[in-house]
């Protein structure tokens, strides 16, 4: 990324603030403008050109406008230099490229051996990043070979890549099946690996990191049989943790550079909240025309802006509103574009060359555009939806900043409840680091998966260290199974089939449900993991992939393939699971207030999917339902739990049945604060209801979520247990967080149900009213207020 | 609350369903001696261990040399070693899997190479992956004494997987071989057209009419092979070092008969399949004038549909070059028809008359029957693709005889095709 773009000016007519100001005028009631945040203008940190760097690189740079650097570009490149691992945390924008490419090339230069192997998440990032490195290549005499290697790459062009590239540009999925397995084949680029480059470090979280942190344990054991030992270079957006999930998916040691010297003028950030239209029920404006709204009151004005929205569908809704509000005369090109993921680099570029040009005044983008792709600022940015994290929602923010002119962002709150608590509560927004990125590089599905792919590579010796677990132990394992021979001091393969053929870097399991749309000719569009299938593709659900709907036709459950039409409907479907939950080992648990006991541990969790429910987009009404018979569905991973005393409960003056429905409001709350702490999707923690040890006093089953239409036959609970367990098999690494800040999720979660103007309930708190039961709301806040106490 | 956290971990369910056990020691011990005694075998000892190597002598028929003509089809712009026979090495491998990557293992490796009256084969085993480097040294030898490598597929899979082989032991620094005479696109070549499947054993039934006697399919080998690692019964593996002598003598024979077909691509019997293949060949080597003699005898032998209109296409286009037109438009004229071919002849012929032979209004006629059959043909006969390419082509050329007979010659001029600029 060109770290010193010339200066775009701004071509509007109006200022930023005076926008801003319009704006709150109009909110007579206060309560839709929540918040109106400034960020000061800061001035450029410029540190001198290091006097290491070879001359013909820095003359280079300085063609491209680059004649000093940003303060924290000269210290990553001096870190480099001295061989240290660093990640590199720098808002967007700010010139992160040239800290890994300005040492990297010039170790190039200085040895013509080196080789580099950059990690890109996508394959867009990695078409970006080619150009930039082609280009400083031309103005250095072209002494390098930088080249992509992914799945586009012709088979002819792949032997020169292998042996000409000093910079290989690829993506762990890539370096999982196609690199690593066949290592002999580049022998050059291992015997010389100095460098690698993991750009976008935040977005291996959750399984993706837990499987490139094994990728990367497999990567260094062949570089040692190479007799090379990388040194490693991240850089990551910010995020709480960088430091720690760098060592973590490196498990070396690694220095943060995180003293941003970029300049920037005045920002503004504004939340905005839709208006009520049913204070009762807490219905509010769909936010997706108040996005369009605002969007378009900013392009009226002159203003660039961005708006970003959730998925590939409301990406196009606000695409089209827009453009049918800027339709231009015949044959003019549209003002408004849209940019998602899947664009030709092409067709990217001439989007690029028209917002520098002011000629494109509006771009509609999904989350492709949330990572380091070059698009330079705009004046504005919007975002239909609060994006699901802190660190996002910085990211996205960062789009709107100029070198010069104030810009905004201003984030049009939906209502879901973690939407809602943002928005209400600015300051813990503007308080609040990010959040923490974790992974479980342990987890044993995941790391046996990457262990038999390992022992394919090179056979393991007997005294090797892959992980923190009994790795004889599992070798035999292994054995016993039919994957391994043991020979000597070392385990080899011993299956025909090529294990990283099956193991997707995305999914836990290899057991996964395809899913082929039968619109037109039968296609497969995607996969989905045996645990996800199961609520996701169940029939007659509606499936939501890449922003469109499609309806399941059938499930096969046998063959693991579920048959879809694409179809256009205003609702979507919630499956009715029943789970049950049996704790199977502690691994901690201490007393808390309450009195309540937290813990975490491994679970067993056994579910049932036995219906689901229809439920209407934006004013979530309930209009319709069906049942199923499917499979149960077993599975092992990792929970944290709060048990509930019953001198607790008994304290309480609610019926047993108004307890119990508290108690469900209240974990539909905890839910949503624990994936806002933890930066996870909601997706990736599952919850239900049940006993505490001892797990063989009686399995109760109780549903995940209350039936609707009120329930019969209610049981008091011996020890009532509210669990929230990582939804992939083996855990993601989030049970032991959620049990260490189990104050602060208690506390965030009281605050959320208290600042919610709804009566008794919404969806934004303990769940829809009507379906919460009358007085959940105040059930739940009385248990919480003990749990606070 | 002890539980076992690895009965839970779907990665590591046996994947036949039924755990497998290994034995060790003492019984393992035993089982190499039995097949030691089974195979007539020795161990060998080298510096990286020791490993199991089998030599056995067959008294099959006399070797065939491999003339200058031979040589430069099969061979092209290789020195004088690969000519001499004495050089040459058969190579070929038994593995753990067809895939590749460096966890697919060659456990067995048999080369075979004349000697006097007889057909050498000698294999080497690995009786363990501890016994790899050592097997992979002792084949070093062998592969140095003689640089000719001769192999079916190895130099899409075997060779490369030899590669990785020693460059994972480290067992020795091999390179590439001189020359390399894989017999498998050759083959292909000649008997594309006669077999459904060009496979080894498949050649040696139905071209050298060879008959193996008991032989086993090649996917059981991997099983055979981890199977007797973990103790099973050395019978399968006594199989499998039958199986690979028979591949080896079969190349041979493969190897000798390709030499004598290319040798004498006059005399080469009448089998159409086998004429038209060499004549392929020929025709790639540059070698015009026998091709084109190959292809006239192939044709008289009777080639099926597809071959047939190769051979007349490349016949005229042959006819072309050396400039005898009369020739080229007879063969263009039997070509006519809805077939890529067919339409070629259509536009070769359309570019004779309206250049050579000046008459445009012929050229004009012939393209307008392209273009009404092309209307009229049924969607299965082309791809449609192709057939828009072809009617685009005959649009273009259509338009521009139009406007050539009614006498607009300045329009044409701008849009000859670089292509008719003979």
């Amino acid at each position: 990324m060109d770290p010193h773009p010339s200066q775009r000016k701004s071509m509007s007519l109006v200022d930023v603030p005076q926008v801003i100001a319009e704006l709150q005028s109009r909110d007579r009631a206060n309560e839709v403008v929540t918040a109106v945040h400034q960020i000061p203008a800061r001035e450029a940190q410029w540190a001198p050109m290091p006097d290491w760097i070879r001359p013909e690189l820095a003359d280079a740079y300085r063609a491209k406008g680059t004649a000093q650097l940003y303060s924290h570009q000269a210290e990553a490149a001096d870190r480099i230099r001295k061989g240290k691992n660093v990640v590199i945390v720098t808002p967007t924008a700010s010139g992160k490229t040239l800290c890994y490419n300005l040492p990297v090339l010039n170790s190039v230069l200085e040895n013509p051996d080196t080789r580099a192997l950059y990690l890109f998440p996508t394959k867009a990032l990695s078409q970006d990043q080619l150009e930039e490195l082609q280009d400083l290549g031309r103005r250095t005499g072209d002494r390098w070979g930088v080249f992509t290697y992914d799945g586009d790459t012709p088979s002819d062009a792949r032997r020169a890549v292998r042996q000409q590239g000093h910079v290989v540009i690829t993506n762990p999925d890539m370096l999982h099946t196609g690199i690593l397995p066949h290592h002999t084949r580049w022998t050059r680029l291992f015997e010389n690996l100095r460098y690698v480059v993991i750009d976008e470090l935040h977005t291996y979280r959750g399984v993706f990191g837990s499987h490139l942190a094994n990728v990367l344990r497999r990567l260094r054991r062949i570089a040692r049989f190479y007799g090379q030992a990388p040194q490693f270079i991240c850089s990551s957006a910010t995020i709480a943790n960088p430091g720690e999930l760098a060592a973590r998916l490196l498990e070396e040691d690694v220095e943060v550079v995180d003293a941003n010297g970029a300049p920037s003028a005045r920002k503004h950030i504004v939340f905005y909240n839709p208006p009520m239209i049913n204070r009762f029920l807490g219905i509010r404006r769909s936010y997706i025309n108040e996005s369009y709204r605002l969007a378009q009151e900013f392009l009226r004005r002159g203003l660039q802006t961005i708006v970003f929205a959730n998925s590939r569908l409301h990406t196009e809704v606000l695409l089209t509103y827009l453009q049918q509000a800027n339709r231009q005369a015949p044959g003019q090109p549209d003002v408004v574009r849209g940019y998602r993921g899947g664009y030709l680099p092409l067709e990217r570029r001439d989007i690029e060359r028209g917002l520098r040009s002011g000629q494109i005044r509006g771009v509609v983008a999904t989350n492709a555009l949330e990572l380091g792709i070059d698009i330079g600022s705009l004046d504005i940015a919007v975002m239909a939806g609060y994006p699901g994290t802190i660190a996002s929602t910085w990211q996205r923010a960062g789009r709107a900043g100029r070198r010069s002119g104030e810009s905004c962002a201003v984030l049009v709150a939906s209502s879901r409840p973690l939407d809602q608590f943002i928005v209400k509560h600015p300051d813990y927004f503007f308080g609040s680091s990010p959040e923490r990125a974790f992974i479980q590089p342990d987890n044993l599905e995941i790391l046996v998966n990457h262990l038999k792919c390992a022992a394919f590579e090179l056979p393991l010796a007997h005294d090797e260290v892959f992980g923190a677990v009994d790795l004889p132990a599992l070798c035999e394992r292994l054995a016993e199974a039919g994957y391994l021979h043991r020979s000597g001091d070392y385990w080899h393969w011993t299956q025909e089939a090529y294990p990283a053929d099956t193991i997707s870097l995305r999914s836990v399991t290899s057991d996964n449900f395809v899913i082929i749309d039968e619109t037109e000719a039968p296609e497969v569009i995607g996969e989905i993991d045996f645990s996800g299938a199961l609520t996701t593709v169940h029939p007659k659900a509606i499936y939501l992939h890449g922003g469109e709907q499609y309806h399941v036709e059938r499930l096969e459950f046998e063959q693991r393939k579920a048959y879809v039409k694409r179809v256009e409907v205003d609702y979507f479907t919630d499956a009715i699971r029943y789970t049950q939950i049996r704790p199977l080992d502690v691994a901690e648990d201490a007393c808390v207030a309450g009195p309540a006991v937290r813990v975490h541990g491994d679970v067993q969790v056994r579910s049932q999917v036995v219906g689901f429910k229809k439920i209407k987009f934006f004013t979530l009404e309930n209009v319709g339902s069906g049942k199923l018979e499917l499979p149960e569905n077993e599975m092992h991973t990792t929970a944290y739990w709060i048990t509930i005393s019953q001198d607790l409960l008994s304290s309480l003056s609610y019926t047993i049945s108004e307890k119990q429905d508290g108690m469900f409001g209240l974990l539909y709350a905890l839910e949503s604060i624990a994936s806002l702490l933890l930066m996870c999707d909601r997706r990736d923690l599952g919850t239900t209801i049940g006993e505490g040890a001892p797990p063989e006093a009686g399995d109760t089953v109780w549903p995940a979520k209350p039936a609707a239409g009120g329930r019969t036959a209610v049981e008091e609970f011996f020890k009532p247990t509210l669990y929230l367990y990582d939804a992939y098999p083996g855990g993601i690494g989030l049970s032991e967080p959620l049990y260490r800040i189990h104050d602060q999720l208690v506390r965030k979660t009281r605050e959320l149900i208290t600042g919610c103007g709804c009566e008794n309930g919404c969806p934004s708190c303990v769940g829809p009213a009507g379906e919460t039961g009358a007085r959940a709301k105040e059930a739940a806040l009385a248990i919480l207020d003990r749990l606070c106490a | 609350m002890a539980y076992d956290r690895f009965s839970h971990i779907s990665a590591l369910r046996p994947r036949g369903g039924e755990p497998v056990r290994t034995v060790a020691g003492a019984a393992k011990e035993e089982q190499f001696s039995r097949l030691a005694r089974l195979l007539g075998a020795e161990e060998r000892t080298t510096p990286f261990g020791c490993h199991l190597a089998v030599s056995r002598r067959f008294p099959d028929p006399r070797p065939c040399t491999l003339g200058p003509q031979a040589k430069r089809l099969l061979a092209p712009g290789s020195g004088p070693e690969a000519g001499d026979i004495g050089r040459w090495l058969f190579l070929d491998t038994e593995t753990t899997g067809l895939s590749g990557g460096t966890g697919t293992y060659a456990f067995l490796v048999g080369v075979g190479w004349w000697e006097g009256d007889c057909f050498v084969v000698e294999q080497y085993f690995m009786r363990d992956h501890s016994e790899e480097a050592s097997m992979l040294l002792d084949l070093v030898q062998r592969l140095r004494e003689r640089p000719v490598m001769v192999t079916f597929n190895g130099k899409a899979f075997d060779w490369p997987l030899l590669e990785t082989r020693y460059r994972m032991t480290r067992a020795a620094v091999v390179e590439r071989p001189a020359i390399h005479l894989d017999l498998l696109h050759p083959s292909r070549q000649l008997w594309r057209l006669r077999l459904k499947s060009v496979g080894l054993a498949e050649l040696e039934k139905q071209v050298l009419e060879l008959h193996r006697g008991p032989d086993i399919p090649s996917h059981t080998i991997p099983g055979r092979y981890f199977d007797f690692l973990r103790g099973g019964p050395e019978g399968p593996i006594v199989d499998i070092f039958r199986h690979n002598q028979m591949d080896l003598r079969g190349l041979a024979a493969l190897a000798a008969r390709i030499a004598g077909l290319l040798e004498e691509p006059e005399n080469t019997g009448n089998d159409a399949g086998e004429v038209y293949g060499v004549s392929r060949m020929l025709h790639r080597h540059g070698q015009e004038l026998l091709a084109a003699r190959g292809y006239q005898r192939a044709l008289g032998c009777g080639l099926p549909e597809g071959a047939d209109r190769v051979a007349r296409r490349e016949l005229a286009l042959l006819a072309r070059r050396r400039g005898d037109f009369r020739c080229a438009n007879a063969l263009w004229a039997e070509l006519l028809g809805i077939s890529n071919d067919g339409l070629r002849a259509y536009e070769q012929l359309a570019i004779y008359y309206e250049h050579r032979a000046r008459e445009p209004e012929h050229a004009l006629a012939l393209t307008r029957e392209a273009l009404q059959r092309l209307q009229e043909s049924s969607p299965a006969a082309l791809e449609p693709h192709q057939h828009r390419k072809w009617d685009a082509a005959f649009r273009r050329r259509l338009a521009r005889l139009e406007s050539r007979v009614a006498g607009r010659p300045g329009k044409f001029e701008a849009l000859k095709d670089p292509e008719e600029i003979l």
